[in-house]
Formats: C-alpha cells, sequence, structure tokens
C-alpha cells in the first residue's frame, strides 16, 4: 500500500491527464456524469455515484459499427472505430465489477463483441473506494464491497489526510509508476454501513413465481420508459440497424448503426407485422428483474445486478429493484 | 387549506365507496413506499384502500395511466371503470384527453384534490405548483378540499430569458442540453398527451429518425414532441421531473404554449370541450397571424 498527499495525487493525475484521455465523475449542468475531464480540477470528488453508468465508455449509447461504401467500382467496408488507450478515473468498486459482468456477458460467450472487448482493453480502471454508501446501495447484497479492488488496475482510497494507493494488476503498477509516494503499512478506512440490507434469492428459487400476479401489480405503476436500463451498468440489449447515409448515381453510402435498446421498451420484442410475444408491461417489467437474477447467472455465470442503487433513484414511479428482492425472498419462503 | 391526512382519508373513504359499490374496478391514487417515497399505487379492493396516502410529493400525474385502462382485461368483459385521483394540473390533462376523444367520461370517477402545492426533493415548492393558476382541478366527480383563491398566472419567467438569447446562444444552450439525453423517452412515457401507438421517434415505415442517441436525434425527438403538445400541454411538467439528466424540458413546451396563449389566448384543459385551436378549423375562421 502505497500513502500520498492530496496534491502529490492530483499532480499524478495531471500527469496521465497529459498521457491519456481521461474520463471521471464531473458535474454536467450539476448532473453527476463520467466525462473526459481536461484538468484535475475538474474531478467531482464528492459524486457516490453518477447518474448514468461509466459502461457508455465502453459500450456508448451510439456507435457506427460499419460503413458501406457501394460505388461502381464494388463494395468498400470501413469499421470506423480507432480509439486508443484511456482512463475511467476515480470508478466505484460496483461499476468496475459491472465491467466483469459485461465481460462475461459480452466477450466470453461467442459471438464476441469485438466492439466492447476492443474498448474494454485499452481502458485502465482506477477506482475509488466508498467511504460512506449512499442509502440506496446495496453492493454488499449482490456480492460486492464498497472497497473492494478485484477488477481495478489501480484502487485509491480517500483518507481523512490524503489517499492511500494500491496497483492491482501489472497494467497499474506501471500507471503508479510516477505518483510520488510511500510505502505504508496503513490500511484503509473502514466503509460506513449500509442502511440498504438485501440478499438475493438464488437462481434456482425464480421460475417457480415466473406466473406469480405480483408482476402484473408492480407493474401497474411502470411507465414502460428505458431510464432502469439505460442508467444501469449490466444493461447490454442494443439494436443493429442500417441507414443509407447518401446516394447519388456515383453510389450508395450507408451506415450500420448499433444503439442501446431497452426490454421495457413496447417496441423492444415488436417483430415484423406487429407480433409481440411480450405485448404486456408486465412482462416486460418482470424479465428485467429475471434477466438480472436468473438468465445472467445461468447463461453467462455473471450477476446481473451489482447493486448500485442507480435504477431505484432513477425511477420516475419508485420501482425499487431492492424491495422486489425483498420481496421474492418473502415469496421463495411462502414457497 | 385542508389538512393533508384529512385529504387522505376522505380519498381512502371515497375510493373504498367506489370499490365496494363496484362503482369502479380500480381506483389509481398515491401511496409512500418502504424507502418513505411517494408513489402511484393502484387499489382494487376495499381493503386495500388504507395504503392511499396524500401529501405534497404526490407529483405524479396519474392521468397518464388512464391509456392503460381502455381496454377490457379479459376476453368478453367491457373495459374497466377508474377512480383517479387528479391535482389540477393532472385535471388540465384529463380534459385535453377527453376532448381528444381518448377516454370515455362515464368510465372514470374523478376524485379531484384541491392541491396546496407539491414539493421537491429540497422542500422547494415545485416550479409548475408555483405558477398554477388553478390549485382546485377543472373536472372532478367528487372534490376534497376547500377551493382558495389563487394569484393571476405568473407569467413566463425563463422563457422569457431564453428569448433574450440570440438563436446562435439558444442553439448552443439546448446543444449542451440534450447533450446528456439518454433518449430513454421517460418525458414521453409520463407525458398523458403522448399516448400515440408508434410514436414517430420509433417508426420505421416512414423513416422519420434513425435509432442513434446522438444530438440530431435527440434534438429531431424533443422538437418533435413539444410540438406536437402545442396547444395540449396541460404545463403539468412530468416530462421535467421524470428525466433522468435534469432537461429542462419544460421551457420548450412553455415556449410553445406562451405562443398559443397570446395568438389565441387559449390554454388547454380547462374545459373538456373546447377544442385546441391547433387540432380544430372552425367555419370562417381567421388566423390571427
Amino acid at each position: 500500500m502505497l500513502i500520498t498527499t492530496r496534491e502529490s495525487l492530483l499532480d499524478w493525475l495531471s500527469k496521465l491527464i497529459a498521457q491519456y484521455p481521461v474520463i471521471a465523475p464531473r458535474r454536467v449542468e450539476g448532473v453527476p456524469l463520467f466525462r473526459p475531464i481536461a484538468s484535475a480540477e475538474e474531478v467531482a470528488w464528492d459524486v457516490m455515484r453518477t447518474v448514468v453508468s461509466p459502461k457508455t465508455w465502453l459500450f456508448p449509447e451510439t456507435e457506427a459499427i460499419l460503413e458501406i461504401d457501394k460505388g461502381p467500382g464494388g463494395v468498400t467496408l470501413t469499421e470506423p472505430m480507432n480509439e486508443g488507450g484511456r482512463v475511467l478515473f476515480a470508478l466505484r468498486p460496483c461499476d468496475a465489477r459491472a465491467l466483469r459482468a459485461l465481460d462475461a456477458m459480452l466477450v466470453e460467450h461467442e459471438p464476441s463483441d469485438v466492439y466492447y472487448a476492443r474498448r474494454r482493453r485499452q481502458t485502465m480502471l482506477v477506482g475509488l473506494a466508498c467511504r460512506q454508501p449512499l442509502p440506496d446501495c446495496f453492493c454488499t447484497g449482490t456480492g460486492g464491497a464498497p472497497d473492494d479492488a478485484d477488477d481495478m488496475d489501480v484502487m485509491l482510497y480517500e483518507t481523512d489526510d490524503g489517499f492511500l494507493a494500491q496497483a492491482v494488476t501489472e497494467r497499474g503498477e506501471l500507471l503508479l509508476e510516477g505518483l510520488e509516494a510511500e510505502e505504508t503499512k496503513r490500511r484503509p478506512p473502514a466503509p460506513g454501513p449500509f442502511e440498504t440490507q438485501v440478499a438475493v434469492p438464488e437462481p434456482a428459487a425464480w421460475p417457480a413465481h415466473f406466473d406469480d400476479a405480483y408482476w402484473t401489480r408492480l407493474a401497474d405503476r411502470c411507465l414502460s420508459c428505458r431510464v432502469c436500463t439505460y442508467v444501469c451498468p449490466t444493461c447490454r440489449c442494443f439494436d443493429v440497424r442500417d441507414y443509407i447515409t447518401a446516394a447519388g448515381p456515383g453510389g450508395t453510402q450507408i451506415e450500420r448503426l448499433r444503439a442501446w435498446d431497452a426490454c421495457l421498451a413496447e417496441t423492444y420484442r415488436r417483430a415484423a407485422g406487429g407480433h409481440d410475444p411480450r405485448p404486456l408491461k408486465a412482462q416486460r417489467l418482470r424479465n428485467r428483474f429475471y434477466c438480472k437474477f436468473l438468465y445472467a447467472p445461468q447463461d453467462f455465470g455473471a450477476t446481473g445486478c451489482v447493486g448500485c442503487g442507480r435504477c431505484i433513484a432513477a425511477c420516475p414511479v419508485n420501482i425499487d429493484i431492492s424491495e422486489v428482492l425483498t420481496d421474492m425472498a418473502q415469496m421463495v419462503a411462502r414457497g | 387549506m385542508t389538512d393533508l391526512t384529512e385529504i387522505a382519508e376522505q380519498i381512502q373513504s371515497q375510493a373504498r365507496k367506489l370499490l365496494s359499490s363496484d362503482e369502479a374496478d380500480v381506483v389509481i391514487g398515491y401511496e409512500t413506499g418502504p424507502r418513505g417515497i411517494t408513489r402511484p399505487f393502484f387499489a382494487y379492493k376495499p381493503d386495500e384502500v388504507e395504503r392511499l396516502t396524500w401529501n405534497d410529493h404526490c407529483s405524479h400525474n396519474l392521468v397518464t395511466f388512464l391509456r392503460d385502462w381502455k381496454q377490457p382485461r379479459a376476453k368478453g368483459q367491457e373495459a374497466p371503470r377508474v377512480g383517479i385521483v387528479v391535482k389540477a394540473c393532472d385535471a388540465r390533462a384529463l380534459n385535453v384527453l377527453l376532448q381528444e376523444k381518448q377516454i370515455e367520461r362515464e368510465r372514470v370517477h374523478v376524485i379531484g384534490v384541491v392541491c396546496g402545492g407539491m414539493r421537491d426533493d429540497n422542500r422547494e415548492e415545485q416550479a409548475r405548483c408555483v405558477r398554477c393558476a388553478e390549485r382546485a382541478p377543472v373536472v372532478y366527480d367528487t372534490l376534497i378540499g376547500e377551493p382558495e383563491v389563487v394569484p393571476a398566472h405568473a407569467g413566463w419567467a425563463g422563457v422569457e430569458a431564453l428569448e433574450a438569447m440570440s438563436a446562435r446562444e439558444r442553439l448552443a444552450y439546448w446543444v449542451e442540453q440534450f447533450e446528456r439525453c439518454l433518449r430513454c423517452y421517460a418525458c414521453r412515457q409520463a407525458c398523458p398527451g403522448c399516448y400515440c401507438y408508434e410514436c414517430l421517434a420509433e417508426q420505421v415505415d416512414p423513416l422519420w429518425v434513425d435509432i442513434g442517441i446522438d444530438f440530431p436525434q435527440k434534438y429531431f425527438f424533443h422538437i418533435m414532441r413539444a410540438y406536437h403538445l402545442a396547444g395540449r400541454c396541460a404545463d403539468c411538467d412530468e416530462c421535467e421531473r421524470v428525466c433522468p439528466v435534469n432537461i429542462p424540458l419544460s421551457l420548450l413546451n412553455r415556449r410553445i404554449a406562451r405562443e398559443i396563449t397570446e395568438l389565441f389566448d387559449y390554454t388547454p384543459g380547462l374545459s373538456p370541450d373546447e377544442a385546441s385551436p391547433l387540432t380544430t378549423f372552425l367555419p370562417n375562421e381567421e388566423l390571427p397571424l
């Protein structure tokens, strides 16, 4: 473990910014979001949780994945993505754990998502431990911890008089070379208590409650918007479509766009001819929870929820995933 | 001003009456969740009405949910009858839907509550409530609370600041605001006036806008939505309240509302019969342009 002052840490961050694009929590018109920073002073250290998860920097809400140029001489295909190394800075442990889940879901199972995988390889993770969880945080309930360094390259712990820093990977050791710090035996401060305590029912417990009336009642107040999935660090659904961007006698240019999609959306499974295998909003809302707590563990060995609490904070009608887990535990107990 | 607990009790008693006499299949109101957050609640049985509450966080415009209750719940059944709790702004939205023939009036029992103004998370009175010129619902079957005298229309604060900008500054302002937009459609989904089965923003044939979540698509979506609400927006501000990234959407709606007021001397939702100027042509009508 290394110990350093706030000043030295900011100096080190300035050096990182000179070397790489650095993306960190920043307030945009008062809204905490992960955004590129131009100077070390821009980091909003007090932000426990950004409104939108940092997944957006590895799995962007929109990207052109292919450009197709159909001319008289034939067809040319170009992959426009050419991003280099970068740093996600002051990443919270739940968000890093979500990237591990995305790795399992997107990369480790064929077909591998090459776009996500490429960005993931190129992105270095500098973590920041949480000192006081928010009232709706529940990472410990999903197997995480507010000071879990496992998924980082470098882990930082804020103390009352500076920072403790630890390299977790070899890449992290290289990153930390520029930091003026000393070895210490000091331990990071213990994180504060959690208000929200939940236990996630085992995947095997879920199928028996698939047809319970609970989901219909819960969905009564659902607006079928996409807030929960779009702020979520592990939701990963997307749509891909081709659009003609230019057409003329010289040829046609087509762009293949991929953009986020959400199982909560009314249009999500609507097929040609209007058929929809999931026409009720209760079916769509239920899918969000079954995806996280049954399908993701079953199909990918991944946790579908890291307990970041974003969907709880963002839902306009207070559909609360921790409450759903508590209710499900009770339904399981009742049998 | 009637006490909040007293209002809650009157809502409960009315809901109990509707549900036990079979006058309503469901009553849509508010409850307080386990975290102390007020949220929509759907009472189906008389013994559930005790969960119905009233406080100064009953922000949601429940009229939005009526679109879920238009169809019979099962084959062979009639469409359900619904009791619904409305504030003054919600009542205006209800009138807009009545006027657009989206609701069968006799299937809805409106529990109107005279509203003392809703508060935001910082306990400040919400902007829509500061500028509310009604407080008492304009449509109801049961009225709860004492109608009070309210100040006249509070003007166009915010809109005026926007108008004072140059076109270039204004564009820069919206570019900055929409940068945060996720195209999550919470604004549209929460809006009682957005009831299209297929939104233009998601239509494939004809194609108006692609699936991208980038400035051109967001700009198209928000401006299109604001135009579609011209002369129809009840100024309930739900779009702005539900936005996860705090985009000041009501500015767009109110900018257009001001135009409608000044051109046509019309406020949406004050009557279920008075058609919106932009969706109606009257014989011998002359446009005041």
